[in-house]
This record gives structure tokens, sequence and C-alpha cells, in this order.
């Protein structure tokens, strides 16, 4: 589903991906992890498409198509989500009224028809079911107002409106209390199928005990330095990256 | 706008030169490119008028409330009008003012308060795009003391578009437990559109509140970012944004179906800045 | 209880100046009205250059087409300009043998707003000479500049000594064209500071006028010329929290202040000249054109404490004009009686990413009148520039006028610009509160008014800062009884 060879990026001249490989398929869930300033956000901004990162060699393939190549918003309406990890809020502009649009527009993208507003609301009241969302605040602006752990349920709220193929979650855990994780996590495991995949960008292993990873990556300066199974994520959260890393920087 | 033309034609005409209110009026009065309009609402008598400039005339608006007395006023420009609209508001009156300009437009407002607990809400925006030169000037006399007044400009300038704001608040000697407040917020959406705002306080008296804020940004780039990300043209984002940022002034007037048909316009107008 | 409150603050706005003018000064005048001749006899007698002479003139020829500004929201009585004595050789004031001899309300305050004695000598003309502490200061001062290879002198000195220094950058930042004022004083200007501050080097002491004071008396048409190079600091403090005492109504100075590259400059006033009597007889002038120039990464900042003056016209301003150059302005302006202010600053954004702030803190009692008038612009070119400005104006008592005049004029659509007012009174749940805690209405009174005031007087030298503290809080003295 994606394929990712010698991925390099950087941001004002300073080189952040220096040389990423990646392969994600169908059915499959990925971690990345790392310690701070690794690249993993930046990872999760290119691959989505933001401008402010310019990619200066390699390439990135999904569903067969040169994503580097598309705006953002195709990669998105190609069944590419981003998970924020820090969801911006819009004022003014509302949940219902924002929604609607990002849904049709896929639609559209896909060559399907729009829904009507009834067919819309109703999908609104299955999917905020999933994340546990409050219907007020899906009345609301765009997570104006929002707590901390809101605008995160938001976040997969909307992806379980979009029904992605690849959700990439960028520190979707961080700044959540145990019982917003529980239900976050358990929104994604709810949505995962074996025609999409999800990548878990995250500090900790404690995401990891809700949503189990089939493949865990290490992200250190700008590169995969080590993959391994889930048992790669309990050594990390027991002995930290140390072992790695004094082996890499060797 | 021929939608809008079509729905004001339902409305009563307010096609003197003189519209005297007394009682309520649940149907509204509707005027369409005035040259001259005297407003004038007995004691306890309530309405609402909406004017529509399409010309690019003179317009002179008087409106005088008497004590109790409740009004509102929708100004919609969709061409170079100057209006000057003056209001004088007696005792415990309530009024309740719109300017919506979706071109070049002047429009210059003087608010007198003369009676206390007089009350004044006025919400603006302007969408200016092109070459076009949208300007709000505002004075708010407080005159006497326990008056409250609430004013709120929004504007949005494109292309080589200039928005010009002026407002002053004028508290009174002995105007005391005056309560003013006024906004003016600006977009500025090309490097070659201008924005001019003058929020001014004048005040003689002490036990007053008032308080006035100016801004002037451009569109949240990361917000922009956001929306794309799930899937929205960078266009539907930035209409949006508009619309979340104006939207809430362009559809004070609350009368449906024409609030629902002022949105349109500007939605539409919003596609071109 | 309630009733002696508003007593009090009623009280607040009758407050007296304490000290009129005096008027022993002795002075070689070359008489009234001003003509060609006349400047030229200025320069002549000052002995400056041609091409300064010439400057003066061409400023006097400006002035002569110009009228007086009238958009400040100033009521300023016609000013004959023919009446006035434009060059007065400052002799030494009269020299009193001690401290004994001097008017002890003065001496007084000079205790209230814990002047050291040596510059209490200093400000009351006692000669200071007599101690030896004092010049043992001085001249370690001097050494300690001259090491740095800083300058420091008058205006009058510099013309002689660095003429070409004083060529390149005096009218660099207001030129005589600016204003009515700018241009009178340009072709009469008396004299004035002038100050150097070499490449990269950061001086050492807070530079200040007040070292000077008995060296020359500068007159109501000052000139200033503060010039830091590239990657320099320096902290300059005007005037002084003593009341001053002037034979002049008009003033009318010029402060000009060049920041080169990655340099800074701190410049700080604390003005007080006589507020004229509380029926609004008499009272300075206080015209005054500053302005700063901000080259790439430097930064300037204005504080200013304004309580004297029965007129104020005063808008220190930033040009920035280099790239991520930053402006700011904190200032607190009190009014009492009949005062006028109408001060405030323009922040003019030119350089990519320039931030400016602005805070500004009006204090109106008694009939006076207080504006602050700010403009702020971003230019065309000027990408991502920011400003915040805060304007809150306090009144006391409810005969007084606060005003807030802001201009925000932007042209680049990456700039951000925020402006904030609000008006507020002493409460008297304050005040009440303030009681029950056991404090007095008076001291009250002067804790919430320096409350207010305290972001600004946070950015005056801890010294300065203490006294300005000092100075508004006995500004609202003996209102109570």
């Amino acid at each position: 589903m994606l394929k990712v060879h010698n991925l390099h990026a950087s941001v004002d001249g300073k080189e952040i991906l220096r040389g990423i490989d990646l392969e994600v398929k169908a059915g499959e869930v990925h971690a990345i992890m790392g310690p701070n300033g690794s690249g993993k956000s930046t990872l999760a901004s290119v691959l989505a498409g933001n401008e402010k990162f310019t990619v200066t060699e390699g390439s990135a393939e999904f569903l067969g198509r040169d994503l580097l190549s598309m705006p953002i918003e195709d990669r998105a309406r190609l069944g590419l989500f981003l998970g924020f990890q820090y969801p911006v809020e819009i004022p003014g502009v509302t949940m219902a009224n924002f929604m609607k649009l990002a849904v049709n527009e896929q639609r559209k993208f896909r060559g399907e028809e729009p829904l009507t507003a009834a067919e819309f609301l109703k999908l609104m009241r299955e999917k905020s079911a999933v994340v546990e969302l409050s219907s007020k605040l899906t009345s609301r602006a765009v997570n104006e107002g929002f707590s901390g752990g809101e605008k995160k349920k938001n976040e997969i709220f909307q992806m379980a409106m979009l029904d992605p193929k690849l959700a990439i979650l960028d520190e979707t855990d961080s700044g959540l209390d145990i019982d917003a994780l529980r239900i976050v996590a358990t929104g994604v495991t709810k949505l995962h199928t074996p025609q999409n995949a999800t990548v878990v960008i995250t500090h900790y292993q404690r995401l990891l005990d809700y949503i189990v990873p089939d493949v865990v990556h290490v992200l250190y300066k700008g590169r995969i330095i080590h993959s391994g199974d889930k048992s790669l994520a309990l050594r990390l959260e027991k002995e930290g990256y140390d072992w790695l890393i004094n082996e890499y920087d060797k | 706008m021929e939608t809008i033309l079509d729905i004001i034609r339902g409305f009563r005409a307010a096609d003197g030169e003189v519209l005297r209110i007394d009682g309520a009026v649940a149907e509204p009065f509707a005027a369409v490119d005035p040259r001259k309009l005297r407003v004038e609402a007995a004691a306890g008598a309530s309405a609402r008028v909406v004017v529509v400039h399409t010309a690019p005339d003179l317009s002179v608006l008087e409106v005088e409330l008497a004590e109790g007395a409740q009004l509102e006023l929708t100004e919609l420009f969709t061409a170079e009008a100057f209006a000057e609209v003056s209001v004088k508001q007696a005792a415990r009156s309530r009024c309740r003012l719109t300017t919506v300009q979706l071109s070049s437009a002047n429009a210059s407002y003087r608010i007198d308060l003369d009676g206390a607990d007089a009350e004044n809400e006025l919400g603006g925006v302007f969408l200016a795009a092109g070459s076009e030169h949208c300007v709000v000037k505002l004075r708010t006399g407080h005159n006497v003391a326990d008056c409250r007044s609430n004013s709120y400009v929004k504007g949005v300038a494109g292309g080589q578009a200039v928005g010009e704001f002026s407002g002053l608040v004028y508290v009174a000697p002995d105007a005391q437990r005056t309560d003013a407040r006024q906004q003016s917020r600006n977009i500025l959406l090309s490097e070659t559109a201008r924005i001019t705002t003058q929020p001014q306080l004048e005040i003689y008296a002490d036990d007053v509140k008032c308080s006035h804020g100016a801004t002037v940004g451009q569109m949240d780039a990361e917000a922009i970012l956001y929306m794309r990300q799930r899937g929205l043209s960078e266009s539907q984002a930035r209409r949006l944004q508009i619309e979340g940022f104006v939207g809430d002034v362009v559809t004070r007037c609350g009368i449906e179906p024409l609030c629902g048909a002022i949105m349109e316009l500007a939605s539409a107008k919003m596609e071109k800045l | 209880m309630a009733e002696n409150e508003k007593d009090i603050l009623e009280n607040i706005g009758e407050q007296e100046y304490k000290y009129g003018f005096t008027s022993d000064i002795e002075t070689e005048t070359i008489g009234k009205g001003l003509s060609e001749d006349v400047v030229r006899l200025i320069s002549a007698k000052k002995g400056e250059p041609e091409w300064m002479t010439e400057r003066r003139v061409a400023a006097y020829r400006h002035w002569l087409t110009l009228e007086p500004p009238t958009w400040a929201h100033l009521t300023i009585p016609p000013i004959d300009f023919q009446e006035i004595i434009y060059y007065a050789a400052p002799k030494p004031k009269k020299q009193l043998g001690s401290m004994d001899e001097v008017d002890p309300e003065l001496k007084r305050t000079f205790d209230k707003l814990g002047i050291p004695l040596e510059e209490q000598m200093a400000l009351a003309g006692v000669a200071v000479d007599a101690v030896m502490d004092s010049v043992s200061v001085k001249t370690t001062f001097k050494e300690v500049l001259a090491e740095k290879g800083i300058l420091f002198c008058s205006i009058s000195e510099a013309l002689r000594d660095f003429p070409e220094l004083v060529k390149k950058y005096l009218g660099s930042v207001v030129p005589y064209t600016d204003n009515f004022y700018a241009a009178l004083n340009a072709a009469v200007f008396s004299d004035g500071s002038f100050c150097y501050i070499p490449k990269g080097v950061r001086c050492p002491m807070e530079l200040s006028t007040y070292f000077r004071i008995n060296a020359a008396g500068t007159g109501q048409f000052e000139r200033t010329l503060i010039v830091a190079d590239e990657g320099s600091y320096v902290s300059y403090l005007e005037g002084c929290t003593a009341p001053q005492r002037d034979e002049n109504q008009l003033h009318a100075a010029v402060v000009e202040i060049v920041v080169e590259r990655d340099a800074e400059v701190k410049y700080s006033t604390v003005q007080n000249w006589y507020p004229g009597d509380r029926q609004g007889r008499g009272g300075v002038y206080n015209f005054v054109t500053k302005r700063g120039i901000c080259r790439e990464n430097a930064r300037l900042s204005w504080t200013q404490v304004e309580t004297g003056s029965a007129i104020t016209w005063k808008y220190p301003s930033c040009i920035l004009a280099g790239d991520n150059a930053v402006g700011e302005f904190y200032s607190v302006a009190m009014t009492n009686n009949f005062q006028q202010a109408d001060t405030g600053t323009k922040m003019i954004h030119i350089g990519r990413n320039t931030r400016s702030r602005i805070v500004s803190k009006g204090i109106s009692a008694g009939r006076s009148e207080n504006s602050y008038r700010g403009l702020v612009r971003v230019a065309k070119g000027a990408e991502n520039a920011r400003n915040y400005s805060q304007c809150d104006s306090l009144l006391i008592g409810d005969r007084c006028g606060a005003h807030t005049f802001p201009v925000i004029d932007v042209r680049n659509r990456t700039g951000v610009v925020e402006h904030e007012a609000t008006t507020s009174k002493i409460s008297d749940d304050q005040l009440f509160y303030c009681n029950q805690r056991g404090l007095s209405t008076e001291d009250a009174v002067g804790l919430i008014v320096n409350g207010y005031a305290r972001e600004v007087l946070s950015k005056l030298p801890m010294e300065f800062a203490v006294e300005a503290q000092k100075l508004l809080a006995l500004q609202l003295e003996g209102s109570v009884g």
C-alpha cells in the first residue's frame, strides 16, 4: 500500500529525514518509535504533503501512485489520513460543515454522488459513537475550546468519517489520560480492517497495549535504525533507546 | 441578487420619505436604493427594516427611536453607494444595526444615545476584492448615563482592495455607567490589499466600561493545511475560513429566507476574494 | 466612608504643584524674536562650521512655510514666536553655599524621592564642586567611557571635536522638514547631548544627562543625537524625577537615535516639568519630536514616565528599517488639574520580521485631558511584521478626559497587528478592600496607580524605577486632609 524508498527531506535547509525505507501492506499496523527530534513527526508531515518540508531525494508510492507529486488534498482524498499531534482550532467553522465538505470532496474524487443532508447526519451520528464523542462537540466549531482529550477523539472521529486506506497517527496518545487513551485506542482498533493499514507514531509502549503492532520501527537521526516485532516495543520501554543508539552512533 | 430582490418584494415597501412605525410590526419593511428615508418609531413600537443598495447613489437615512422603541436595521451593499445613517435613540430604546458590504461602499453611522438605558448594537462586514474600496465609519455617542453599545466590524480584503474602518466611541461628561465596546477585526488576503483601522475612544466620564480592540491578520495557514489534509481544496478551505470569520455578522439579520440569500451571495463573493 | 473616598479622589485632582518657577538665572541674551539674522547669529555665537549654519538657515526658511500642527487633541493658546528669546547663553545657576539654603519644600521632595544627598545638591544648585566624592565619581565616569571609546558630550562640543559624525547623523532621522517644531528646533537649537557608542561596545553604565546638570543649561530647544554603531548597546536616561524648574514656556526638543545593525538602545525618560498651577496658568509646553531608526536585528526601546508640563505633544517613534528589527514603547502619562497630554508612538515596519510592542498607561485626574495617539504601519515589503499594542486609561475623578486614537495601517498580508484598549477607574471595591486590610485611602490609591503602571515602570533602570514609582505616589500625595 505504502512504499517509501530512501526518503530525504529538509526544512529551512536543514536535513531531517536522511533516507527512510518503509513498506506498509494492507491489514498491517506499524509503530514508529524513537527519541525526541528523531524525525517521527516530520515523516508524518512529509507523507501527508506539508509544504513546509522539501523532499530532496527518494520516492514514496501510495496505492501504486506517486505520493510526492500529489497536493496534500489529493493524498487525503485518495485515502491517506493524518491524525495531527496538535489539531488546530478553526474558529467559526462548524464540525458539521467542515466534515460534510470533506466527505463529499472525497466522494467526488472517487466519482460518487454527494451525500444528502440526511445521509450525512446519519453518518455523523454513527461515527461519533465510535469514539464516544458527544454530539455537542460535533455542533461546535472545529476543535475550538475542545480539551486535549476531546481534540484527539475528534481526530479519530474524523478518521471514522473519512474511512482512510492508510491512517498515520502522530502521537495521538500524547496528553491523554488513561480513559481517553482507552477510548481513542479502541476506536482505532475498531476501524482497523484487513483492507486498510495504520501507522502509529508514539513515544510510549502504553498505546501499543491497545493497538498491537505487527512491526515496530525505531527512528533515529532521520533513519530507521532498527525494526522488529511487538516485543521490541516492550524492550524499548524497559531499556530505553540507548542500546540501539549507542550501536548506531558507533 | 435577483433572489434577494424577489424576497424583499414580499416585504412591506418603505417607499415614501418618512416611515412611521406605531406598535409592533411583525412583517419587515424594505427599501431599495432610497435617496432619503426617515424612520420614526413611536414609543414602544418595534419593527425590522431592510435597506438594499444596488446603485451607486447617495443615500441619507435618519432613524429616530422614541422611548422603548425597538428597531432592527439591515443594510446590504452590492454597489458603491454612499450611505449616511444617523440614529437617535431615546430612553430604553433598542437598535440593532447590520451592514454588509459586498462591493465598494462607503457607509457612515452616527449613533446618539440620548436617553438612559438605550442600547445599540452594530455588526458590520465588508468583503473587498479586486480594486474595491470599502469604508465603514462609526461614531457612537454616549450622551447620557447608563447606555450600552457594542460594535464589531469585520473586514476581509483581497486583490488590490482597500478596507477602512474608523470608529469613535464618545462618552460625554456625566455619562456615567456607560458600557461601550468596539471591535475591528480584519484579514488581508493578498500582498497588494490594504487595511486601515482606527478604533478610537474619547471619554469624559470616569465610571465607565469602555474597551476597544483591533486586529489585522492573515488566514491561518495551519488551519488551511489541516482542512486540506481532510481533503478540502485550498479555495474551499479559504472560503470556509472566511465564512467562519464573517458568517455570524452576515447572517445576523435573522430574517429567513433573506438571511440565507445574503449568505449565498456573500459565499459567492468569497470565492472571488 | 464612601463620602470620604470621594473627597480624597477629588482632592487628588486639586493637587498643587509644589514648586513654581524660579527666575534667578542670569543670562546673556540677544533679544526677542526670530529672523534669519538671529539664526545666523546663534550659529556664529556657537562658533559652528559653515555647513551647520547653512542647515540652520535652510531649516528656518522651511519653518516659515509651516503652520503649527492642530490635529492633536489639545487646546494650545496661540504662541507668539516673536516674543521668544532664542539665544540665552547659559551662565551657571546661582550657586548656593550649602543645603541649608535650599527651599525646605524642595529638600523634602528630594528626600521623599530618595535622591542621594550629593545629587540633591547638584539639582538644587548647590556647588557640587565642594563635594569631593562627586568630583571623583564624575571623573571615574569619564575615564571609563573614554577607555571604551564612547563619546558623550554636548552637541556643541561634538560639532567642534567630531564634526564628521555630527554631519553624517544629525537630521538623518528627524529631518527639519518633519514638522513645525522639528523645523524650529533645527533652526535655533541651543545645545543638547551627543553620544556615540563604537562598534561592538557595550556601554557599562547608564548614560544620563544628569551628570551634566550643572555643566550646561540645555535650554528650551534641546537637541539629542545618539548613535549606536553595529553590535553596540547603551541605556540612556533623560530627565530626572526631581521637579524641573524652567523659565521657558515653550520646549521644542528633538531626539534622534540611530541604531545600527545588531545594536540596542534603551532610552528612558522621566519628565517632570512645571505643569502650571491648579487654575491651569503657566506651565511648560513640551512639544518634542523623538525618533529612532533601527537597522537589521537592531532594537530600540522607549520608556517614558510623563508627569509634568502643562501641554505635552510627544510621540517617540521607531522606524524599523532593517530585517528583524524590534521597536518598543512603554509609557505612563499622568495628567492632573488642567494639564493636557497627547502622546503615543509610531511604529513603522519596513523590514521583514520586524516586531513592535506598545504599552501605554494613561492616568487622568482633575480636569486634565490625556490622549494616546499611535500609528502602526506595516509597509508592503514588511513580511511577517508583528505588532501588539495595549492602551489603558485610568480615570480619577469625573471631570477629566481619557482618549485613545490609534491608527493601524497594514499593507502586507503576512502582517499581524493587534490593538487592545481598556478604560477603568479606581473602584470603591478596591479601595474598600485595601482599607479593610489597614491601608489608608491615600496609600491605597498610590498602590493601585503603581500596580496599574508597573508593567511600564519595570522597564526603567532599577534606580529610576524606584524614583518614578515614588513620583507617581507623590503626585497623588497631600490629597488627604
